[in-house]
């Protein structure tokens, strides 16, 4: 469904680089096929949200390449590729009063353009995907009165009114609280196994990403080191080449999640 | 699979509360800020230092040439509210897409540095006493035309020098920089005028509405029309670029087109309205705000209201400015300023957002 | 003995020193009260009253913005109401310096240099005269400045009695416009010597009523009270000398007004219009030859 091959991307510099000095993303290849539940590890700075704009067409990559269903991403039209995938940013921040609905609403926008206005359909929708995360109590107020959390999953809402078929989420569960993180998991695990909505999310929650997804990529510095399904890529090895941590990984008797519990520091 | 079909029928869906459709809610803002421009339009022209009669203005048995009523009403004054009403608009209609633009409520269509460069181009056709070979073509606000352009290229090259798109920080230095830059060049032509000439770009300075004859007004019109034609996509864009470019670009926004559109639409309607009535401050900030205040965030509500709103607010200021010390008549920027100094002081004390 | 021969001598040449000491006073006094002979005039109305009074050769040094006489041409100029040059005027060494009466700072300079400076005052049309004479005084040479303020009166005199019992048309006097349109029209308010020139010339000013030397004429004002008679004056500084036809097209803007509908726009141009000094009689002249035609020159 998409796929990326040797995505390499660097912020413009006005002096040219120093020695030591690495690119943001370096020659980064991943495939998601439909379905998959895609998880994207790394530490801060590893280039995971650049990664993320990149797959959604929103950034351009220096060299390299983004398909998405076997077209390159940049020979569709931006509202077409908008209506297929969605993306869930780490922050929302808005300059100006809008209410949770009129956040929510925002989504409809691909479907939309610049001069329909919403329906009831649209309404719907939204109000459906606020129910999803269980915002719709929030509907009314204004999107600033919120807690991190309660923003956090108002966002995935309004990426849900996108009515995509691949989700992109920027570090989803990173503000909020362990009731919320296990509410928006849970969430996400629905979409993806009842409502066949492909996921990639990016993290450096290791047992969210131990729990949740069924592939994983593990990104540093810009660089993938491995690639594969959950089990076989998250051992004590490439957790520790990624986080410098020796960890221990098993699997809880009771809930069956797989957990991941550091040790020390190497 | 639909995720939204599967959705919906999955966790049902609410009948609406008391949410009205943004399809009710756009009719209903048109038309009660196309009401009170319009009631602003027609009393505008009725009220003024002279004491007239619509009907014997509007009397067609009395020559034009004698009837003193209808020449206040059709050559002074009417044309005086359609300026202000055009003023207006443009420069609420800027206030808004600025603001949206550098995603900040307080930017004005002063920000970036574009009723600067109009004023110097109005200020160098003051003090060297620039000719145009054409009739009925006054110098002044062509060159003050021309300055905005000017103003308006310079910034939006050093804005887009960015490899990738134009960048809003940028931008904002750009118009800072600009601004005291042409204000410096400014202060040394009318340092370098001699007295009568300084007394005229200060003069100019402060803002008139005065303009006796539609000529300059129609001079404008096809600028102000550009602008407006130019805005009207992008409110929606507005309202998703402002939580940011990336994720507006992830719901399809072309953010490069929309941001350079929004710059070089408002910075047209800026450098129209002050080549025809001179710098006017507030206007582009007060307006906004107001209306924000009255019908929400969302642009496409809040960039016609303000239009509306900013011409019935003008012209209602230039009624104060030419009866308030009849015969003789306050700068109508005065007006506006003496008005937006308190509201801010309001807004703050308020503290609201 | 000697102590007292002694003080007998000192004495006489005590009284000799005293006075000695009393003649260079009074000499100095004497020297004071003569007249300058150095003068630097900031105020080119108070320059032609200086060369009027046949005083001229006694400038060392004018404003930037002097015309008249030509003869100004050849002084140094030493800055103006804004921006006087304290050094330069210094320099030129004067015994007098005119200066207006709001530039204070330049006053209090001066007067630390011990430099005499004669305070000037724009008023009204009558206090010119009054001007000469008291300047006549100042320079000690009175004969010729009441010589010159006599004159000046009779002049004005004249004129009034030329135009006495005659009709006085509505006269609009504007003194600055912008170019080609009839906005930023500035216009002559009910005081100030423009609106008594007005008055001697023989015409009424529409805007007497407005208790201001300077009033910004909008159309709607200038429809409202329907000059019959609109002059407008130019100084020729930075224009031709002639007047463009389509500067004048602009007042078609306003058919309706008297003066318009009757072709009855006049320019013009001169700096006599500008100056209150002693050509402002031609200046009446000319504006009555204006406001009444029938009258032959």
């Amino acid at each position: 469904m998409l796929e990326a091959r040797g995505l390499f991307f660097s912020y413009p510099r006005s002096r040219p680089r120093g020695a030591g000095e690495r690119p943001v993303l370096d020659d980064v290849s991943l495939e998601v096929r439909s379905g998959d539940l895609l998880g994207i590890l790394g530490p801060n700075g590893s280039g995971k949200t650049t990664l993320l704009n990149i797959l959604a067409g929103a950034l351009a990559p220096d060299r390299g390449e983004v398909r998405l269903d076997s077209r390159p991403i940049s020979a569709w039209a931006r509202r077409d590729v908008a209506r297929r995938l969605a993306l869930v940013p780490q922050h929302t921040h808005a300059p100006f009063d809008f209410s949770v609905l009129d956040v929510v609403l925002m989504g409809r926008y691909p479907h939309l353009g610049p001069f329909a206005l919403e329906g009831p359909a649209d309404l719907a929708i939204a109000r459906a995907a606020l129910q999803a995360t269980g915002t719709d109590a929030f509907e009314d107020r204004p999107f600033h009165t919120l807690s991190g959390g309660e923003q956090q999953r108002v966002a995935i809402a309004s990426a849900l009114a996108q009515s995509p078929r691949l989700l992109l989420l920027d570090e989803p569960t990173t503000s909020l609280d362990l009731g919320h993180q296990l509410e928006v998991e849970r969430l996400l695990a629905r979409l993806n196994r009842e409502h066949g909505v492909t996921l990639v999310l990016s993290t450096h929650d290791l047992n969210l990403a131990a729990a949740l997804c069924r592939q994983l990529i593990l990104l540093k510095a810009g660089r993938v080191i491995a690639a594969g399904p959950t089990e076989a890529v998250l051992t004590p090895a490439s957790i520790g080449a990624l986080y410098g941590v020796e960890a221990e990984v098993e699997r809880h008797a009771r809930s069956s999640r797989l957990l991941v519990v550091p040790v020390r520091r190497i | 699979m639909r995720a939204d079909v599967e959705l919906v029928d999955a966790v049902g869906s609410r009948a609406p509360a008391d949410v009205r459709p943004i399809r009710v809610r756009l009719a209903l803002t048109v038309v009660s800020f196309g009401v009170l421009l319009a009631a602003a339009v027609v009393a505008a022209p009725l009220i003024g230092s002279t004491h007239i009669s619509l009907a014997a203005a509007l009397d067609r048995s009395i020559p034009f040439a004698d009837n003193a009523d209808a020449q206040i009403f059709f050559v002074a004054r009417l044309p005086r509210v359609v300026a202000a009403a055009l003023v207006g608009a443009s420069l609420a209609a800027a206030g808004v897409i600025f603001q949206a633009l550098l995603r900040n409520p307080l930017a004005s269509p002063d920000t970036l540095g574009i009723s600067s460069g109009a004023a110097l181009g109005a200020i160098l056709a003051i003090t060297l006493h620039l000719d145009l070979p054409l009739p009925g073509a006054p110098a002044v606000p062509l060159a003050s035309l021309a300055g905005s352009v000017c103003a308006l290229g310079v910034v939006y090259a050093l804005a887009a020098a960015r490899r990738r798109g134009l960048s809003t920080t940028v931008l904002l230095l750009a118009g800072v920089t600009m601004t005291a830059f042409f204000t410096a060049l400014i202060l040394i032509a009318e340092y370098a005028a001699d007295f009568g000439e300084t007394f005229r770009t200060v003069r100019w300075l402060m803002g008139s509405l005065d303009v006796a004859g539609y000529a300059p007004i129609a001079a404008v019109l096809p600028v102000v029309c550009t602008a407006f034609v130019l805005f009207a996509p992008l409110p929606r864009a507005l309202d998703l670029i402002s939580f940011g470019e990336q994720s507006a670009a992830a719901r399809g926004v072309d953010v490069l087109r929309a941001e350079r559109t929004a710059l070089v639409s408002a910075s047209l309607a800026t450098g129209a309205a002050v080549s025809i009535a001179g710098p006017i401050g507030f206007v582009g900030i007060i307006v906004p705000h107001l209306v924000r205040r009255l019908v929400g965030s969302d642009h496409r509500l809040v960039l016609p209201a303000s239009a509306l709103f900013g011409a019935a607010f003008l012209i209602a200021c230039d009624v104060v400015a030419r009866t308030v010390i009849a015969p003789l008549e306050l700068p109508v920027g005065v007006v506006t300023a003496l008005i937006g100094g308190p509201f801010f002081l309001w807004l703050l004390v308020r503290g609201a957002r | 003995m000697a102590s007292g021969l002694r003080a007998g001598g000192e004495g006489p040449r005590a009284r000799r020193i005293a006075a000695g000491l009393l003649l260079a006073a009074a000499l100095g006094a004497s020297l004071r009260a003569a007249p300058p002979q150095r003068v630097v005039s900031l105020v080119p109305a108070v320059t032609e009253m200086i060369f009027a009074m046949g005083a001229g050769d006694r400038l060392v040094g004018v404003s930037s913005f002097d015309r008249f006489p030509p003869e100004v041409g050849r002084l140094p100029r030493v800055g103006a109401l804004l921006d006087p040059d304290v050094e330069r005027i210094l320099s030129l060494r004067p015994d007098l310096v005119v200066v207006y009466a709001t530039q204070t700072e330049l006053k209090q300079r001066l007067a630390r240099a011990r430099v005499p400076t004669y305070s000037y005052e724009h008023r009204t049309l009558a206090d010119i005269a009054g001007t000469l004479r008291s300047l006549g005084e100042r320079l000690g040479a009175e004969a010729a400045a009441n010589r010159a303020a006599g004159d000046l009166e009779r002049a004005i005199a004249q004129v009034r009695a030329s135009v006495a019992g005659r009709p006085r048309p509505r006269t609009l006097l504007v003194f600055d416009r912008e170019d080609a349109s009839l906005r930023r029209m500035y216009a002559s308010g009910g005081y100030g010597f423009l609106h008594d020139m007005i008055e001697a010339a023989g015409g009424t000013n529409v805007l007497a009523d407005v208790r201001q030397q300077a009033v910004q004429a909008s159309a709607e004002l200038i429809l409202a009270r329907r000059p019959e008679v609109i002059i407008e004056l130019r100084t020729g500084e930075n224009e031709a000398g002639h007047v463009r036809a389509r500067d004048l097209a602009a007042w078609n803007a306003l058919p309706s007004v008297p003066a318009v509908r009757s072709h009855r726009v006049h320019v013009l141009v001169g700096q006599e219009f500008v100056v209150p000094g002693p050509r402002v009689a031609l200046a009446i002249k000319r504006l009555a030859a204006v406001l009444h035609p029938e009258i032959a020159p």
